[in-house]
């Protein structure tokens, strides 16, 4: 069996008295979309830089594809692009210069970094500012070269610090389309952020991080669907009925003409719950569902909202 | 060995100053020739020569010096602590690059530097005012050292700051002080005694008296010992520069 993409055991840093990372696991097998998701201060970003080597770690054991990221760095780092939340300024070159720079760091001569450049900046939008200097660049398209400057190298990893933060709805979706291209052509990639909306709807698997710990991990439907719950609403035309023979192994309360039923999964329990009001013979006027979301679970396991 | 990655890193190092040449290259130029203009002609009608040599000639090595070491240093200085402070060194620290081909590639950039400054001195003084050169290979050769060794130096101090005021404080208070009392103007045999056995504690002193041996074949202390220096210096740099690079301790948490 292949080693995961990115295994993190026991991982811990402190800097001074601040406990940062107090024993994160988390493994991330090759081609999957995870998301590490937390508040600000929550340890994700300390996660990811010790994984890239920006930062030193007290205890634990951070691999890459089985190889461990300070005895084979050049390696590790060889399969990881990453692009970090803080924008890097450099003045003196203008940005198609800069990958250069960077495709070369990674030992790409050139020649050959060039197609993959020239593609890059033409699925980013930037092909017309690749004479730019960085400070010339808007904010979204500063997010965008980020995004072009660690895909460079062509990773099989790709780590995305917060990737959307501060760009506009437009352009987020944008780059969330993108994400998914990648992630449909094979490429592992961890997401840190704390959107729950971006979590939900890229993210195969996420865990939860809160303190340095992480307190859940697994697929955002299952973790909604343990720890959340939803709810159907329906509006029915005749209340006479006596309801609990049919519905007796449903947890439900009903006001008026409104039947509201508490379920894990609506997508399964509507047709049994419309099953069993068409047996009744009630008719229905309308349904409503809500679905819990990640932003409840989260609330649910540390007692307190992503974005306090 | 990441060659690809450290001729990059090579070539940024020397990109980058050559893409501000108005500051990295020509005020050196401009203030040796006024250094020349205004020290030298002026004080010539007065000063007679110095060690058989006239004063405007014997100033121009330490000229060069002082531009070679004062360049090769500020390069490697101050892109280091520009990355650090413009979030860039994440770039070069997340790259399949090892401390020591990121500190070699970082001293290459500062010593062209050096030597480009250095270099065009020499000649300006050549054009300017027929400047002699007794020893070109070994002339080059110590331009070479110097720019090696203060770019190393540059290097280390520019990891060790952490913000451009304490950088400044080291040139200000340091550096540029160092390079005044080594002997670019005078001769220390014109100094009181005390002041020559101060300078002996130089390093500055002896770059200076290296380089103005091998140009014009006068010095204060023999050339053996301004060669053993800057060697010892150029080795001595590069080795902590190396060293402080790889521990990562100024640059990772």
């Amino acid at each position: 069996m292949s080693s995961p993409a990115i295994e993190i055991k026991g991982l811990t840093k402190s800097y001074g008295n601040v406990h940062a990372l107090n024993g994160v696991d988390i493994k991330i097998n090759e081609g999957e979309f995870f998301g590490l998701l937390g508040p600000n201060g929550a340890g994700k970003t300390t996660t990811i830089n010790i994984l890239t080597g920006l930062v030193f770690r007290d205890k634990g054991s951070t691999e890459v594809f089985g190889k461990d990221t300070v005895n084979d760095y050049r390696f590790t780092r060889s399969k990881i692009g990453i692009a970090a939340q803080e924008f890097s300024v450099d003045w003196f070159f203008p940005i198609e210069k800069l990958l250069f720079f960077q495709a070369g760091y990674y030992g790409i001569r050139k020649k050959d970094a060039k197609p993959t450049i020239d593609k890059l900046l033409a699925r980013l939008g930037l092909e017309k500012k690749k004479d730019a200097r960085l400070r010339q660049l808007s904010g979204g398209m500063k997010r965008r070269f980020q995004l072009a400057k660690a895909l460079v190298h062509d990773p099989d990893i790709i780590i995305l610090d917060e990737p959307t933060a501060g760009v506009d709805v437009e352009l987020r979706r944008d780059l969330w389309q993108y994400l998914r291209d990648l992630h449909y052509k094979g490429k592992t990639i961890l997401l840190t952020t704390h959107y729950i909306e971006e979590a939900e709807l890229l993210c195969e698997n996420v865990a939860i991080i809160d303190e340095g710990k992480i307190l859940k991990e697994g697929p955002p439907k299952i973790l909604t669907q343990e720890l959340g719950t939803a709810g159907i609403s329906i509006n029915i035309g005749n209340t006479n009925q006596k309801l609990d023979p049919y519905f007796s192994e449903y947890t439900y309360t009903i006001e008026k003409n409104r039947l509201h039923f508490s379920v894990k999964d609506p997508d399964k329990a509507l047709p049994k719950i419309i099953k069993k009001l068409s047996e009744a013979d009630i008719h229905i006027n309308s349904i409503d569902s809500n679905r819990s979301s990640l932003e409840d679970v989260f609330l649910n396991l540390t007692g307190k909202g992503i974005n306090e | 060995m990441n060659w690809v990655g450290f001729n990059t890193l090579i070539l940024r190092e020397v990109g980058r100053f050559f893409s501000v040449y108005r500051q990295t290259v020509l005020p050196g130029l401009i203030t040796s020739a006024l250094y020349i203009a205004i020290f030298g002609f002026t004080l010539e009608q007065r000063i007679s020569e110095i060690q058989g040599v006239p004063y405007t000639l014997f100033i121009l090595p330490g000229l060069i010096m002082m531009n070679t070491l004062t360049n090769a240093t500020s390069n490697t200085s101050s892109s280091m602590l520009q990355m650090k402070l413009l979030q860039q060194l994440p770039d070069l620290l997340t790259a399949p690059l090892s401390g020591f081909e990121i500190s070699i590639a970082y001293i290459i950039g500062g010593a062209v530097r050096g030597m480009v400054n250095g270099v065009l001195v020499l000649l300006l003084g050549i054009v300017l005012i027929g400047m002699p050169v007794k020893d070109p290979l070994g002339t080059i050769i110590f331009i070479f050292l110097v720019s090696w060794a203060f770019s190393s130096m540059g290097l280390l101090l520019g990891q060790l700051a952490e913000s451009w005021d304490q950088l400044a404080m080291m040139q200000n208070f340091f550096l540029t002080p160092l390079s005044f009392l080594g002997g670019i103007f005078y001769s220390i045999k014109m100094l009181p005694e005390w002041a020559q056995t101060l300078s002996f504690i130089n390093p500055i002193y002896y770059m200076i008296n290296g380089i103005r041996y091998t140009i014009l074949g006068v010095s204060d202390s023999p050339v053996s010992i301004s060669y053993t220096m800057a060697i010892i210096l150029t080795i001595s740099f590069t080795i902590s520069s190396i060293l402080l690079m790889q521990s990562g301790k100024k640059i990772k948490q």
